[in-house]
């Protein structure tokens, strides 16, 4: 196995302006082939390569089907690329760990347990005393917007509190990257607009690497510094757009402001692009 | 303040079985021959058993092989059903063998085991076990196999090993469908107790109830008949009530009572 060069996180530490510079995931030629009950194996991806730097926001877009949840999954641990690797802090990734924390589209909370039960899980794992992870977790249940809730199970939630208490429980545990697959997919548009809102709130506060895949472009370009279109069969990236747009973000000014606009709809077209090629033979 | 109906829905079951013993109490005034008592002869028969001390110890003897045939399949069948829900090895494995003996009656093989073991305790448990074990592993195995794999995912990223999801997100996640599978073992573990016994007659409930047959006591038949009855009952109404409260947080707000829990 290649040894990279070790980059220490005490550097990080102590150099703080070159925070930006310092890739936290790397991705390097990774494939993707499922075995299909046909005869064609299916090349869900195809030689991606990205690096996400430390305290970015990346967000993947792109049509269903286009495997960027699998990139998620691999950059996870959840599931293993058939070709290439995705590394860490420079480690190759092999399977899921606690630096690296999910957010799912289908919440997958522990039914069983309490709101804060939940969100208590991660840190009890990690070997947290009870009342010190109670503590915590009680604060960032309040932080989700959740105060009041925290002896409520999940069935007694909606699904936009759901999805604020999986993202507490998953940030308990203090991972250094976020993996957020659809997390708002499954939400009505009003509550997945508050929950933009406030996700962003809570990301300009502390800057955790951030790899956030979806299929809105407004979405993707709201929140993220780099936005990775990809195309599908095969997945391959079409395009990485840089976000130059000055944070704090606020949503009134944004969807005003004809730079975001411009980002939209260039995207967008970027994405028919990619459509009309398939129609072709 | 109880409403009306709240009082109704709550006395349902109670009205329920008078309305069975009523509509058997004028049955049998009509047909009216000895192999067939009113229900008030068969109720008037049951203080006389349950005052006998050794009809008390032969109840006894056949609860206490239930309980330890019901135990020891619940402690076997659901890791059992939970591995086979997780693992495509072990399900392979498993599954066709429980294909082959699910249809099987398992009173049926009463003689072969009492050939091996005797007509003693061992045999008979070994009945209920087998009676017990089969719905418990077919809804553990259903349970795990429901088990989102989402929820896996993110015990990983918390750090859980494999063991460690299996014990602490398979089985409470699946700990519905399990008590489900329970709650038929259970009364599957009283109908095999009453048959064992009625094919190896040595002690126990289904003892009383044949040699009675036997006899023509016909009373105390159906006082056995009852007493086995309201024994179910109660031994399903206490599990409810347990499985109520393990898993709070999967029932629905509103329920239909079916049971009398």
């Amino acid at each position: 196995m290649k040894v990279l060069p070790s980059r220490s996180d005490a550097a990080a530490e102590f150099a703080p302006a070159r925070k930006q510079a310092i890739a936290m995931i790397e991705i390097d030629r990774v494939s993707q082939v499922f075995r299909t009950s046909g005869r064609q194996d299916h090349l869900a991806l195809s030689e991606i390569s990205l690096t996400i730097a430390d305290g970015a926001f990346v967000s993947v877009l792109g049509p269903s089907g286009c495997g960027k949840s699998t990139l998620l999954y691999i950059v996870g641990g959840f599931v293993s690329p058939t070709g290439g690797v995705a590394r860490m802090k420079g480690k190759a990734i092999t399977g899921p760990g606690p630096d690296r924390g999910p957010v799912f589209q289908e919440f997958a909370l522990f039914p069983w347990k309490s709101v804060l039960g939940n969100v208590m899980y991660g840190p009890r794992q990690q070997g947290v005393k009870s009342a010190e992870a109670e503590a915590q977790s009680r604060a960032l249940i309040e932080m989700v917007g959740l105060k009041g809730f925290e002896h409520f199970y999940p069935k007694e939630l909606s699904g936009g509190m759901k999805q604020r208490v999986a993202l507490a429980r998953t940030l308990a545990y203090h991972p250094a990257v976020l993996l957020m697959d659809e997390p708002f997919g499954a939400l009505d548009a009003h509550t997945r607009t508050r929950l933009q809102n406030d996700l962003l709130n809570i990301w300009e506060r502390d800057r955790k690497t951030v790899l956030f895949v979806t299929h809105s472009v407004e979405e993707a370009v709201f929140l993220s510094d780099k936005v990775v279109v990809m195309t599908r069969s095969p997945g391959r990236i079409k395009q990485v757009v840089d976000i130059d747009l000055p944070r704090p973000r606020r949503r009134a000014e944004l969807l005003l402001d004809p730079h975001y606009q411009k980002y939209v709809v260039d995207i967008e077209r970027m994405i028919d692009d990619t459509s009309e090629d398939e129609l072709r033979p | 303040m109880i409403s009306g109906r709240a009082l109704l829905s709550r006395s349902a079951p109670l009205l329920a079985c008078l309305g069975l013993l009523g509509i058997w109490q004028v049955a049998a005034l009509i047909i009216n021959t000895d192999s067939f008592p009113t229900a008030l002869e068969a109720i008037r028969a049951i203080p006389s058993i349950l005052g006998d001390k050794e009809s008390l110890i032969n109840i006894l003897a056949s609860l206490r092989r239930m309980a330890i045939g019901f135990g020891v399949a619940v402690v076997v069948s659901i890791p059992l059903g939970l591995m086979m829900g997780r693992s495509r090895a072990v399900a392979s494995f498993f599954n066709p063998l429980l294909m082959v003996t699910y249809p099987v009656p398992k009173a049926a093989l009463m003689p072969i085991i009492m050939l091996w073991l005797g007509v003693g305790d061992i045999a008979k448990m070994l009945v209920i076990f087998l009676g017990v074990s089969l719905p418990v592993i077919y809804h553990s195995f259903q349970g795990a196999k429901a088990v989102e794999e989402k929820m896996l995912w993110s015990g990983a990223a918390m750090g859980l090993s494999a063991a460690q999801r299996m014990i602490r997100i398979v089985l409470p996640a699946a700990l519905p469908e399990i008590l489900t599978g329970c709650r038929t073992g259970l009364v599957l573990a009283l109908i095999t107790m009453v048959t064992s016994e009625m094919i190896a007659r040595q002690s126990g409930a289904g003892n009383i109830l044949f040699n009675a047959l036997d006899m023509g006591q016909y009373d105390t038949v159906y006082a056995m008949i009852i007493i086995i009855g309201a024994m179910g009952i109660g031994l399903d109404a206490g599990f409810e009530r347990i499985r109520g409260r393990l898993v709070k947080w999967s029932e629905p707000s509103f329920d239909i009572p079916l049971s009398f829990a």
